[in-house]
């Protein structure tokens, strides 16, 4: 019975992150637009201080929060040590070059906005499933434990 | 840890009650609109990026939380009932402001529940693993 809702349990989580996911995509078209030029040129637009009022926090509020998120990955026994430095590996750098890319668009390099898009739906989705594997430990440690 | 994140969840339920209100005839107003006070309804990227922030911060708070809760020496099913709790209010929270587009207000009142449920919870949840720490019952 228990394995049933433990089951359930992870699904809701699933649908959380799911959730997550989906905003952080609606909010990026909301601003910036469906149109690969439309985001060439929401970039274009801003100035550098436009860019760095959003770069500035989100370098420091997201490094410490996957810092944090990574720590606790390494306690999980579910994955291999090499596929967790993979995914360390992967996160900083496709938020690396996500945060970048608008530099590089307001530079005038057009060609960065693919390299921007496929760096924001790497990076969601890499979190998402980091998210979700530390979750789905808890709940083996839950099954484990009792 | 567990002091610091009951601090961030109290601190964050502060903040949306000076951004939001903290009744749902608050929410209403300030996220649906009311044309006799003469405000104007929370745009969709207004709307889009405080929720997206904000479950950033509720989930990892979230996880964190269960990380502990899990290794606590609490009976099994309240430990299920309060995971399934926190998971469905936050659940409720993000998609009852989302559906509030087009649901109105039955969709503010699912957020503004879930909202409030969820941080009653884990701040519950993580004052009772601090008396469980300090008594060294965990």
């Amino acid at each position: 019975m228990h394995h049933q809702l433990l089951r359930i349990l992870a699904l809701l989580f699933i649908a959380l992150v799911v959730l997550q996911s989906i905003l952080g995509g609606a909010l990026f078209i909301v601003l910036t637009g469906w149109h690969p030029h439309d985001i060439v040129l929401y970039y274009a637009q801003k100035s550098l201080h436009g860019l760095l009022e959003t770069l500035v926090p989100h370098t420091l509020f997201i490094s410490i929060a996957l810092m944090g998120t990574l720590h606790f990955l390494g306690f999980i026994s579910t994955i291999s040590e090499k596929k967790k430095s993979l995914f360390i590996h992967l996160l900083f750098g496709l938020f690396i070059v996500d945060q970048s890319s608008p530099i590089f668009l307001n530079l005038g390099m057009a060609f960065f906005v693919y390299v921007k898009i496929i760096a924001f739906v790497g990076f969601e989705s890499a979190l998402g499933w980091v998210w979700i594997v530390m979750f789905r430990e808890s709940l083996s440690d839950f099954s484990l434990h009792h | 840890m567990v002091i610091f994140l009951i601090v961030a969840l109290v601190l964050d339920a502060m903040a949306k009650g000076i951004d939001f209100g903290m009744t749902s005839a608050m929410w209403f107003n300030t996220i649906l609109g009311n044309e006799e006070k003469f405000i104007d309804p929370l745009g969709m990227s207004d709307l889009l990026l405080s929720l997206h922030a904000d479950l950033f911060g509720l989930i990892l708070i979230f996880i964190l939380i269960t990380a502990l809760l899990i290794r606590t020496s609490r009976p099994k099913y309240f430990k299920i009932a309060v995971l399934f709790l926190g998971v469905t209010s936050l659940l409720f929270y993000g998609i009852g402001l989302i559906a509030s587009l087009w649901m109105g207000r039955l969709g503010v009142a699912l957020s503004w529940g879930g909202f409030f449920l969820f941080h009653l919870l884990m701040i519950g949840i993580a004052l009772d693993i601090l008396i469980l720490l300090s008594r060294k019952k965990f």
